[in-house]
């Protein structure tokens, strides 16, 4: 039985077909790829699972049940966390506010809810020291951080409510090689740790390095789907550009991203 | 790689972004104390009344209403909102609790707590009309509008309402003894003191980065600020009630926004409402909250002017109150753009502005004067706050 499965997903905003009846399934303890060109659906498929877009039709299971992820608390409840390719972090806010942001740690109602910064704090250490990510103070805003360390906050931010299945939209995009090691060694870790992971990448040497099977998406559609060392690199390309088919061009309406 | 600009924003900063950051350390308020004693040396040195006991004492008098506003006004900003209309709702809310309690003889608590659910229904049918998704500027612009007419038809139809010697006027007009004051002060402190060693033995339990100068130096601070406060303004005739009542809805305020749940989650929707809704931040309805907040403090502002007026009538709330309440927000610290800012700013800001417009009236210089004054402080303050927000001195470098 699969973590998290997802069947005939199609989602339309306005015109523009982002995906049409796309399956995907994650198992624990198992790395899936997800590559496509820019504008192939990738982020949009991982908004429907981590409950910021709902999809127009098709079915999400989560354990073999029926799931509806309605907002990003209904996921995070069902064990989904995402790291967006945005990441998704408040600028104003600190390091330890943003990680438990949504999920903080509260005192009684009496105390109007006060937050138990000590315990937050001290969860914060740990977790970001485990992914080693070196941040000088807790109490900067985020925003006077580097990528790198933004990139990390981010993930250990997916990691605190200790899911299931992690999402990771463009991990390693803003990283310099080393941290990039580290993020690649760390979804190896979440693999070990059981959980089902979900990459996107543009990169192919990534995508080789860590996942166990690879899924493409192209104009919406999947259109390939490989086990680890059943492919080669030109495989890829030609699944995610689709030239294989002869065809290489791609629709305007489909090619802007969410980037820039 | 195409997607490293979305995921990575530049955040080195420009030099003169850092020499910014380093002048304000990080803490808006310090740059603000530093304009204040610059106006006070300035109209010192015109004349020693100024810094009087009195005078001091008149200046908190007449700060006390935009100060009140402008900490509704705050979470209004803090949110990414803005609002035009708190202003005149003060006047509405003035008139319908002096209405009950002069005209209709209600008893005042009562009279006291229909105006502030007066004011908060008002501003939750405006917060609702925003968060279906017009600009809040424009709600509450009409809502102005529409206000300044509503204060028309609770009014009688003499169009005021007289409070001097009812118990209305009490609101504004008693004082606390000087030594209930001091007791008052000392209570403050020794409170203050000991959450701060609560909070203390807290991070020691859980190995937390902390040390006991994080209990003493806060406390000292403020029970320089109690004392301080209560020795200069109990010279004349003990604490005035405004004057307590600001400082109540301070401490509420500063416990909310800074040790609650509810503050981190109001600071996240002004950094981003996306980033916010997405880890689960009920947006829509911190919005709402702030909103019901600003109608709190807008009645309470209101009766607490009408009180110390002695009446309402259709100016009440009329004139550049709003405009000072939002300018006093802002030149205090906190940012237009949302998510920036604290409590404090409310009544650092009304104490620059008041300070200015006290130091005009007193020196007899001309109206002008204080409006080209107060006027500059506002724009500078703004300036200062889109500087700070794109990390630059100069306009497109990131
Ligand atoms: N909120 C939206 N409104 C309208 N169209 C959208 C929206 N989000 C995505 N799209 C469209 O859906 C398609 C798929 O976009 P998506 O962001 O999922 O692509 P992607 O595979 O993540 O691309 P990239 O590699 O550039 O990140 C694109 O054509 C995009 O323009
Ligand atoms: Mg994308």
């Amino acid at each position: 039985m699969s973590l998290l499965e997802l069947t005939k997903i199609s989602k339309h905003f306005g015109g523009v077909r982002a995906l049409h009846e796309v399956d995907l399934s994650v198992d624990a303890g198992e790395v899936v790829a997800l590559i496509g060109d820019n504008g192939a659906g990738k982020s949009t498929l991982v908004k429907i699972v981590s409950g910021v877009e709902s999809p127009d039709t098709g079915e999400i299971r989560v354990r073999g049940e029926s799931a509806r992820l309605v907002s990003p608390r209904a996921a995070a409840e069902a064990g989904i966390r995402t790291v967006f390719q945005d990441l998704s972090l408040c600028d104003n806010l600190d390091a330890v506010q943003n990680l438990f942001l949504g999920q903080e740690k509260y005192g009684p109602m009496w105390s109007g809810r006060r937050i138990r910064r000590h315990v937050m704090e001290e969860h914060a250490h740990r977790i970001l020291e485990s992914l080693s990510v070196k941040l000088r103070s807790l109490n900067t805003p985020v925003v006077a951080l580097s990528g790198g360390q933004r990139q990390g906050i981010a993930i250990c931010r997916a990691l605190i409510s200790d899911p299931a299945v992690v999402i990771l939209d463009e991990p390693t995009a803003a990283l310099g090689v080393s941290q990039r090691a580290e993020v690649l060694d760390l979804i190896h870790r979440l693999r070990d740790q059981g959980r089902g992971v979900v990459v996107i990448s543009h990169d192919m040497k990534d995508v080789r390095q860590v996942a166990d099977r690879v899924v493409a998406l192209r104009l919406g559609s999947k259109v390939a789907e490989f086990r680890r060392g059943e492919y080669t690199p030109s495989d890829l390309v030609g699944a995610m550009t689709g030239a294989h088919e002869g065809d290489s061009s791609v629709p305007a309406g489909a090619t802007e991203g969410d980037e820039l | 790689m195409s997607t490293a600009t979305a995921s990575a924003p530049d955040t080195q900063r420009t030099p003169a972004g850092r020499a910014i950051e380093m002048v304000t350390g990080g803490n808006r308020s310090i740059p603000v104390l530093i304009v204040l004693a610059i106006i006070w040396t300035v109209f010192y040195s015109q004349s020693s009344a100024y810094l009087s006991f009195q005078n001091i004492t008149n200046l908190t008098l007449q700060i006390a209403t935009t100060a009140i506003l402008a900490l509704g006004v705050v979470f209004v900003l803090l949110v990414g909102e803005i609002d035009l209309s708190s202003a005149v709702l003060s006047g509405v809310c003035a008139a319908i609790a002096a209405g009950l309690a002069v005209n209709s003889g209600l008893a005042l608590p009562l009279a006291i707590a229909v105006a502030i659910g007066a004011g908060m229904a008002i501003t939750l049918i405006e917060a609702l009309v925003i968060t279906f998704g017009v600009p809040s500027l424009i709600v509450t612009l009409g809502g102005m509008v529409i206000l300044q007419g509503l204060i028309l038809v609770v009014l009688p139809p003499e169009f005021t309402v007289s409070v001097a010697g009812t118990s209305f006027a009490k609101i504004a007009s008693t004082a606390v003894p000087a030594g209930a004051s001091y007791v008052l002060a000392a209570v403050g402190t020794v409170a203050f003191a000991a959450y701060r060693f609560f909070v203390y033995r807290e991070r020691i339990s859980t190995g937390t980065r902390t040390s006991p100068v994080s209990i003493v130096v806060p406390s000292v601070l403020v029970a320089v600020v109690l004392f301080g406060g209560v020795y200069t303004l109990t010279r004349q005739r003990g604490l005035p009630m405004p004057v307590l009542i600001v400082a109540v809805m301070l401490l509420i305020a500063w416990y909310f926004t800074t040790q609650t749940r509810y503050g981190i989650h109001l600071y996240a929707v002004g950094g981003d409402r996306e980033a916010a809704q997405r880890a689960g931040v009920p947006v829509r309805r911190m919005v709402i909250y702030s909103f019901l907040i600003l109608g709190a403090c807008a009645a309470v502002a209101g009766m607490v002017d009408a009180s110390r007026q002695l009446g309402v009538s259709v100016t009440s709330g009329a004139g550049p109150l709003m405009l000072n309440a939002i300018a006093a927000a802002v030149v205090g610290g906190t940012s237009l753009f949302g998510g920036r800012g604290s409590i404090w700013s409310a009544i650092l800001g009304a104490l620059v502005i008041g300070s200015i417009s006290n130091g005009v009236q007193l020196l007899g210089l001309t109206t002008e004067v204080q409006y080209f004054a107060t006027g500059a402080v506002l724009i500078i303050a703004v300036a200062v706050d889109v500087v700070l927000t794109r990390g630059s001195l100069w306009p497109g470098r990131r």
